[in-house]
């Protein structure tokens, strides 16, 4: 308990005597961590919408013009008896129409100027939540429907699914390099300050080693130093990513929301804060016993 | 209690800061290491603080071959150790009192117990008036002599002192060996670097001098 009372006044004390290159320090790390909770936030909503959209995944079984009643009837079967359907609906030339008017209401009058209805009739078939994991009974179902007569082609959400996950998975791996080399820089920024502030302790430090101070007590505070460094450092970044998570709801909330189909969109939840609080004090623990190993 | 055998300490390029030294310093002497500059004196108390060890032979000190210590082993070896530097090495930042109470806090010595040595030192080395100044306050007498009290905190066996009065006029010079007298007369044994010959001479103890690494003069 002595110590620690010992590391802490000495590592605040020393960080307030050097706070502008502390501050250098804090921000670089601020900075660091700022883009990797960012891009963690970017990767959980994809991540997020990738899922929901999973669940909601859907074959559209667009008809040609001239289906009989007997192909769709057997369309439709064909569908049921797969097991991944959780509901088939039959939608006619005439409601393609009107959707479309309605999802595009600037649009309808281009509709209207033509002779016929260009829409094609539609079986919109929603599949079970949990089907979506049956990917290869999915597939090998939009593939015969592909292939059956009356269907003029077939719409299979999971195969864009497959490359929204794929830019997951590069959004995630660009964002991984960034942050390396952020996490890197930052280590290396708050070593800098520490070893500056244990030059400027040079004397203090000379004298516990001459005197048979254990090196818990010559190296605590420079590690203590580094630690409190990158955690301000996180409560930086933390803010930060507040203040971005305020202004994008205010402005562009409910534009996301309705865009991208999710309701609330997750932006700083606590366990993303706990990761970015603790990788801040790792990085500046990281930089501190850069220094501290050199002192003996 | 101190005794170097055949201890020759090479830098490179074949230099000899020490060469075959052989010495012996009872428990409680008093004893001056004179010579001039470049002549080893500090290198022989860098060897007694096992900041660096010799090249060949021993120094043993209270049975202790130095050599052999392991880091943990240093650090309580040197916890029963004094030291004084020319240039006092006071933290700037610190009070006279915070300077006196560094050493047993960074030992982790107990709060009472580091007040209570603390203040006995310091009304020892009568300064206890002062310990709220900063060193920057104070003479270079009364910096010397509270670097000595910081010295004295931890109750060491032996104290070693380079160049003590270095930076002090000679009135001040014999107030500080006075006061390491003092010390010694409580049994601890001290060891003085200094090319003072005069100082030596007023102060009328042991002293060993020193030349090109060899001790060329006991008297």
């Amino acid at each position: 308990m002595r110590a620690l009372t010992y590391f802490v006044t000495e590592a605040a004390g020393s960080l307030w005597r050097g706070r502008r290159a502390a501050s250098l320090a804090i921000l670089t790390i601020g900075a660091g961590l700022f883009v990797l909770g960012f891009f963690l936030i970017v990767n959980t909503n994809l991540q997020r919408l990738a899922a929901r959209w999973g669940e909601t995944a859907e074959f559209a079984i667009y008809l040609r013009d001239d289906v009989s009643a007997e192909q769709v009837e057997s369309l439709s079967r064909l569908v049921h008896d797969s097991g991944v359907a959780a509901r088939v609906d039959q939608v006619s030339k005439d409601q393609a129409l009107e959707r479309f008017r309605q999802d595009f209401p600037d649009l309808g009058a281009t509709a209207e100027r033509l002779n016929r209805n260009p829409f094609p009739a539609s079986l919109d078939v929603r599949l079970r939540p949990g089907a979506s994991r049956a990917e290869e009974a999915a597939e090998a179902l939009a593939g015969t429907l592909a292939g059956s007569p009356g269907v003029a082609d077939v719409r299979y959400d999971r195969r864009w699914l497959a490359r929204l996950n794929g830019v997951v998975r590069f959004v995630r791996t660009v964002g991984l390099i960034i942050v390396g080399m952020l996490a890197l820089a930052a280590a290396l920024t708050v070593a800098n300050v520490v070893r500056l502030a244990a030059h400027a302790r040079r004397d203090e430090i000379e004298i516990m080693q001459l005197v048979g101070a254990p090196l818990t007590y010559i190296r605590g505070p420079l590690v203590l130093e580094g630690v409190m460094q990158g955690g301000a450092g996180a409560v930086v970044a933390i803010a930060a990513l507040g203040a971005l998570s305020a202004l994008l709801r205010a402005r562009y909330g409910g534009a996301i929301s309705q865009v991208l189909g999710m309701e609330s969109l997750t932006f700083l939840p606590v366990e993303l804060s706990g990761i970015l609080l603790l990788g801040g004090m790792l990085l500046g623990c990281i930089g501190g016993l850069m220094v501290a190993r050199g002192v003996r | 209690m101190i005794e170097a055998r055949g201890v020759s300490k090479l830098y490179g390029r074949g230099v000899y800061a020490l060469q075959d030294l052989t010495l012996r310093i009872d428990k409680g002497e008093f004893v001056f290491l004179t010579g001039p500059s470049g002549a080893g004196k500090s290198t022989l108390l860098r060897l007694l603080l096992r900041q660096d060890v010799p090249s060949e032979g021993e120094m043993i000190v209270g049975g202790r071959n130095l050599a052999a210590l392991t880091g943990r082993q240093v650090q309580s070896y040197r916890r029963s150790l004094g030291f004084v530097f020319q240039d006092f090495k006071l933290l700037q930042a610190k009070t006279v009192l915070e300077n006196v109470a560094f050493v047993p806090r960074v030992l982790g010595l107990a709060v009472a117990q580091q007040q209570r040595r603390t203040f006995q030192v310091l009304k020892w080395v009568g300064l206890q008036h002062r310990m709220n100044a900063y060193p920057r306050e104070l003479s270079g007498g009364e910096q010397q002599r509270i670097a000595i009290a910081r010295a004295l905190v931890n109750d060491p066996v032996i104290i070693l002192a380079d160049e003590p009065t270095g930076n002090l006029d000679p009135d001040l010079s014999l107030e500080i060996m006075n006061l390491l007298r003092e010390v010694n007369a409580r049994g601890t044994t001290v060891l003085i670097a200094t090319h003072d010959r005069e100082l030596i001479r007023r102060v009328g103890r042991r002293s060993l001098t020193l030349d090109h690494g060899r001790i060329v003069e006991v008297s």
